[in-house]
């Protein structure tokens, strides 16, 4: 398994920064983290959005593999329900989603660092506000496990 | 590395492998699933299929990174109670993922294939 990427950003730090790995759909959500680049909406440096064709294509192992490479935080981020470009992708995530959340819960980390949330392309501003706080959250959680366990080695 | 992170990148590997394998992915991520049995019960099911892939995957995980071990060893390295590594022994013998390669204090080695 790869460990380096995540690492390298993160050697000389002092004050804690997150790093916050998005997994943005293609339709609504990296239109809507666009959007808000567009209307000049300030939202934190911490996130790194990955763009997938749709949040139902995001396999489990995706979300757990972005943690144990060092991640604070993991969002998944698409359309409303109902406004599926491919029907019923989204819905398909929300179910999955419980099993992550059980799973990262019985691993022994924090649940709070994945979330699911629904943008639609014109949430511009929904968008840099959920970055903000999910910033601010992940801040008073304090560095993933990981990020300690590949950086002793 | 100190043993406690050990542990929590052990069980993590495991997650991650037992999300990757068939029996999970058969009944994780559908929106809809359509068999005759109450929704309670099938969350209970999927949960004990979770509940089992992540400890065979450990279980796996332990006798690819030290090589052949006995119930016993095994058990020491992934804190699981014997009787239930021994359950999983038998269904992961029968699935050719492990087998066995002689013997130790009476007791039988196991490998992962």
């Amino acid at each position: 398994m790869v460990e380096e990427p995540f690492e390298k950003e993160n050697k000389a730090e002092e004050k804690f920064e997150p790093l916050i790995v998005a997994y943005c759909c293609n339709w609504c959500a990296y239109a809507g983290a666009d959007l808000a680049g567009t209307s000049r909406f300030e939202y934190p440096t911490n996130i790194r959005i990955i763009r997938v064709m749709c949040t139902g294509r995001i396999d489990p192992t995706l979300v757990l593999e972005a943690l144990r490479m060092g991640a604070d935080g993991v969002l998944v981020a698409g359309c409303h329900p109902g406004d599926c470009h491919y029907q019923k992708g989204n819905y398909m995530m929300e179910k999955r989603f419980e099993y992550i959340k059980k799973a990262v819960k019985t691993t022994g980390i924090e649940p709070e660092r994945v979330r699911l949330e629904w943008i639609s392309a014109s949430e511009g501003g929904k968008f840099a506000a959920l970055v903000r706080e999910m910033t601010e959250q992940i801040k008073q959680l304090g560095p993933s496990p990981f990020r300690l366990v590949n950086n002793s080695k | 590395m100190s043993e406690k992170k050990e542990k929590l990148k052990r069980k993590t590997d495991a997650t991650i492998d037992a999300f990757k394998s068939q029996r999970l992915r058969w009944v994780v991520g559908r929106s809809q699933v359509k068999v005759e049995v109450e929704e309670a019960k099938y969350q209970q099911t999927v949960d004990s299929i979770m509940k089992d892939e992540v400890e065979r995957h450990m279980i796996i995980g332990a006798l690819k990174e030290k090589g052949p071990l006995t119930v016993e060893e095994i058990a020491q390295l992934t804190e699981l109670q014997q009787s239930k590594i021994v359950q999983h022994i038998i269904a992961l013998r029968k699935n050719g993922l492990i087998s066995e390669v002689g013997e130790k204090n009476r007791q039988y080695l196991y490998q992962a294939i």
